[in-house]
């Protein structure tokens, strides 16, 4: 059966015989099935509610992140801890699906709190990847990008990246996922991983998706004192837009270390990209090696401070009340938390203590901004930056299983710098290595995201020919 | 004995809406917990956003205490785990406080302001039934958590309880002045005392509330330390706290090390500019009580003690003059009256002028009532304790007990009286005894109801007894 795609969808729901029950129904049975497959689910919403506005994605099933709060619906970062809480609010981005009528279908799973490059840390389920079951999605959206490929219903997926978890799983998918810049989508109801460097973004099928997706989410929001005060923009406007004479920079340094042939598929797809009138020029961009490390000390000095919050008080996880204060939300740490993120809090609080705080923490900060700099100074000759997305395919989890910690954090040394930037970046397929999709990832000055997304969009067209 | 105190003060700053959140923070009328929302009760996914009007607030007071303000406010978080702690780490400032190196002048020294600071309260604990190290459980009301808080620290410039009086009824009435500050909120100042005597380590008293307490505090704690180090035992670090109830300074912890808050800056905060918010202060700083203590002895022509203890003492009582000036014009009278009497009655019935129902038109009644001679000074001294304690019209209080002015005759006739029924005294005083006349013109007054004119009876006494001689 041909999947639709949304743009052809939403031409159908705008219809008045669009029989709207008929089609939840078969989304709903359609979830579970997928769900059995391939779980990328931790909650499936049986009955999703129905906006009276039809707006710009009428009956739209749209799939949410489950760090990102909807109200009436259980949300749990993906954490044990969070089992069972009901948030008493919508997060911004949820409420603008809603007004404009799309359908909340599910929560997607993720690493616990967005722990993890794989989606394995997670206490819920682990999302299979539908290529190949045998091996991951990637994450820490890896629900998202599981449910984006795996759907055979219209959807777009609301997912998150604090340091590549959207690239990530959607180059292992072969999905497209969309990063936009940091503070043009409103935070407010994203449970915190690091607040500095979140950012809501999308994965979808294809690059009209999140481009849709994006123009409906991204907006000013008061109560997320991080979000950019910028008008609404229509973002599918930018894709028919000519590419001819856009000039991309690619950073030698972001093929070191890289799967050769998936070196040669990015390869390809410049060429693609050449071919459609994008000129090309190899750049350096010598503190990459500098953002990793910056980027985890400031991501778990962040996290350690957000995840004080959950002891055993006030909503979550709660066990019998024992002993004094400390000793009991000590024993509801102890029972809620993953080893992950009980690494990544102690791993923090070390780094923000007296006496290393200069040394790591501020120092990382101070870095973060050299890094910014260097961008910035390649994004004044160059419309956007191409390069692999991660430097592997989708591996097996028997593999990921053999990885040590500091193993995982450095699949993420290509997705990290423009994320400890926070720059817009979006991740498409570009070719297939062992039949495996491999991911080409464009970044973008910040704002830019018309730019990369219309980048994208004639990349796409391109390549499918 | 050299002693050293320094203070950090935890002053609320009276605004519409908390620190982070739209919730009201007028609290002091509400149930528990019922003002608050996901924000102030750190809730998965909600954010705070700061409000301005507090730190335009905090900006003035960074400016009357004569502070070098911050060009930026940035919020910090500070992180430790307490149950009063909606997210175990309260947002606060730590790299760049609002404003430095401020000072506060008293009478014979300046007070040395190291930092002012923004903060969010955290909620209130309520230990229920005995004392902090023995309750059972404790019940968390969350209406307090997220109210605006200033922290104000000084250099340890104190050597004496009497200066930390002195410093904190001037600091309370500079932020009254302000107008950002309601002495008459619940915990509306809270202080942590830093003490040391020469020779002996530094103990910090958390937590007191109420400017008397902090001086029973402190001369409780002097008096500990001092018997110490006396008897030879090593005053060592240590965090106590003020129990009201035993009057004494309580032990909580040892202290070996600082406590590591593993500060970070808060990421959910914006770096807000300073130099726009401060231009629109300047134009909303109004008289502070040192100009205002300049201006009372100049238009008002009072002692500038007097005028001292007037503003330093309640802002309100300063304004309550300055309306009673307005239409009664023996300034120095009223200053006195003010300064003297109503004071002593408010203390008395433990209340300040703003709660009691003293009304100015009333007040100023009562002098004219002595300029006119229908009582007398020490008359009226006894009917303001009742005006003060209850309100009520200084002429019905005359008139429901009796003591309308009394003619002459009606005081010769009650000396006549006191002279038949004290014979002894009278005789003690023929016999040179003075005090014994004294004595017969009080048991005189307290017949006549204190009405009357002291000076008058004592001559008639004298003049009675003398012809009772001849």
């Amino acid at each position: 059966m041909k999947v639709r795609s949304v743009r052809e969808f939403l031409e159908e729901a705008k219809s008045e015989s669009f029989d709207l029950d008929g089609f939840l129904e078969k989304v709903v049975r359609s979830c579970k099935k997928i769900q059995e497959e391939y779980s990328p689910f931790i909650t499936i919403v049986e009955k999703p509610s129905k906006s009276k506005n039809r707006g710009k994605l009428p009956y739209l099933p749209i799939s949410v992140k489950d760090n990102i709060c909807t109200k009436g619906i259980q949300t749990t970062a993906g954490s044990k801890i969070l089992e069972g809480y009901i948030p008493p609010f919508d997060a911004t981005c949820v409420e603008n699906v809603l007004r404009e009528g799309g359908l909340i279908i599910g929560k997607t799973a993720m690493d616990e709190f967005g722990f993890g490059t794989f989606t394995t840390n997670c206490y819920y389920s682990i999302p299979k990847n539908p290529i190949d079951k045998r091996r991951v999605c990637g994450g820490s959206s890896g629900g998202a990008a599981c449910l984006t490929l795996a759907a055979d219903f219209p959807h777009i997926a609301i997912a998150q990246s604090t340091g590549g978890s959207i690239a990530c799983p959607s180059s292992f998918t072969g999905t497209v996922g969309l990063t936009p810049t940091y503070g043009l989508v409103s935070r407010f109801g994203l449970i915190d991983y690091a607040n500095s460097l979140d950012k809501i973004g999308c994965i979808g099928k294809e690059v009209y998706d999140v481009a849709l997706l994006l123009s409906i989410i991204a907006g000013y929001d008061e109560k997320d004192s991080t979000s950019i005060n910028k008008e609404k923009t229509d973002y599918t406007k930018f894709l028919e837009e000519n590419v001819k004479g856009l000039k991309v920079a690619i950073p030698r340094e972001y093929f070191e270390g890289v799967d050769q042939e998936i070196s040669q598929r990015v390869w390809d797809g410049i060429k693609i990209l050449e071919r459609i009138g994008i000129e090309y020029e190899e750049v350096s961009l010598p503190l990459t090696r500098y953002a990793l490390p910056s980027y985890y000390i400031i991501a778990m000095a962040e996290a350690s401070t957000n995840l004080a919050k959950f002891c055993g008080l006030r909503y979550g996880l709660s066990l019998e009340l024992k002993g004094n204060f400390n000793e009991y939300f000590s024993e509801v740490r102890e029972v809620g938390f993953g080893e992950e993120a009980k690494r990544r809090v102690m791993l923090g609080t070390f780094v923000r203590m007296a006496g290393y705080r200069d040394a790591y923490y501020l120092k990382a900060l101070k870095v973060r901004k050299l890094i910014i700099n260097e961008f910035k100074k390649v994004f004044s000759k160059f419309d956007a930056i191409v390069a692999p997305t991660m430097p592997i395919v989708a591996p097996r989890f028997e593999d990921v299983e053999k990885l040590e910690p500091v193993e995982v954090y450095m699949m993420d040394v290509l997705t990290v710098p423009p994320e400890l930037a926070g720059l817009p970046n979006i991740s498409i397929p570009c070719g297939y290595v062992r039949n495996l999709p491999v991911g080409m990832h464009l970044i973008g000055d910040h704002f830019q995201e018309g730019k990369i997304l219309k980048i994208a969009y004639n990349f796409e067209r391109e390549w499918r020919k | 004995m050299n002693v050293k105190i320094g203070l950090e003060i935890h002053c609320r700053i009276e605004t519409k809406s908390k620190m982070f959140c739209s919730c009201p923070s007028d609290v002091e009328k509400a149930r528990p917990n019922e003002f608050t929302c996901p924000i102030c009760l750190g809730f998965p996914g909600s954010k705070p956003k700061a409000n301005i009007e507090a730190i335009k607030k905090a900006l003035m007071i960074a400016k009357a205490l004569n502070c070098k303000i911050s060009e930026v406010v940035l919020f910090s978080r500070k992180s430790y785990f307490y149950c009063d702690l909606a997210k175990n780490y309260q947002i606060s400032q730590f790299e760049m406080p609002l404003g430095r190196n401020g000072y506060v002048e008293l009478s014979n020294k300046k007070i040395r302001i190291k930092e002012i600071h923004i903060e969010e309260d955290p909620a209130k604990l309520v230990h229920v039934g005995k004392s902090i190290n023995e309750a059972e459980y404790v019940l968390i009301d969350y209406n307090r958590s997220g109210i605006p808080l200033v922290e104000i620290v000084t250099e340890p410039d104190f050597s004496s309880t009497k200066e930390v009086r002195e410093f904190l009824s001037k600091l309370s009435s500079i932020l009254e002045h302000l107008g950002v500050y309601d002495p008459m909120k619940e915990a509306s100042m809270r202080v942590d005392a830093n003490v040391s005597i020469e020779g002996g380590e530094r103990i910090e008293i958390k937590n007191i509330t109420g400017f008397a307490n902090v001086e029973k505090a402190l001369s409780y704690e002097i008096a500990r330390q001092y018997s110490l180090i006396k008897t030879g035992v090593k005053v060592e670090r240590e965090t106590r706290h003020w129990d009201e109830k035993m009057k004494a300074t309580v032990s909580l912890r040892k202290k070996e090390v600082e406590e590591d808050y593993g500060y970070i800056f808060d990421p959910d905060l914006v770096k807000i500019e300073t130099t726009g918010l401060i231009k629109e202060i300047e134009n909303r700083m109004p008289e502070l009580p040192d100009e205002r203590i300049k201006r009372f002895v100049r238009d008002y022509g009072i002692l500038e003690e007097q005028a001292k203890v007037i503003i330093l003492v309640d802002k309100k009582l300063a304004d309550f003059f300055e309306e009673c000036a307005k239409i009664y014009k023996d300034y120095r009278k009223l200053a006195r009256w003010v300064v003297v009497d109503l004071l002593k009655c408010l203390n008395w019935n433990n209340i300040r002028i703003g709660q009691s129902k003293v009304e100015k038109e009333k007040f100023v009644k009562l002098l004219e009532m002595i300029d006119r001679k229908v009582i007398t000074e020490r008359l009226a001294k006894e009917i303001i304790k009742e005006f003060v304690a209850t309100g009520k019209d200084p002429e019905k209080i005359v008139e429901e007990k009796g003591l309308q002015p009394v003619g002459k005759e009606d005081i010769e006739n009650v000396v006549e009286l006191v002279l038949k029924e004290n014979q002894k005294a009278v005789e003690d005083y023929m016999n040179g005894n003075e005090v014994a006349l004294n004595f017969l013109v009080g048991v005189a007054l307290k017949k006549l109801k204190t009405r009357g004119d002291p000076k008058l009876i004592k001559s008639l006494l004298i003049e009675k007894i003398k012809s009772l001689n001849s």
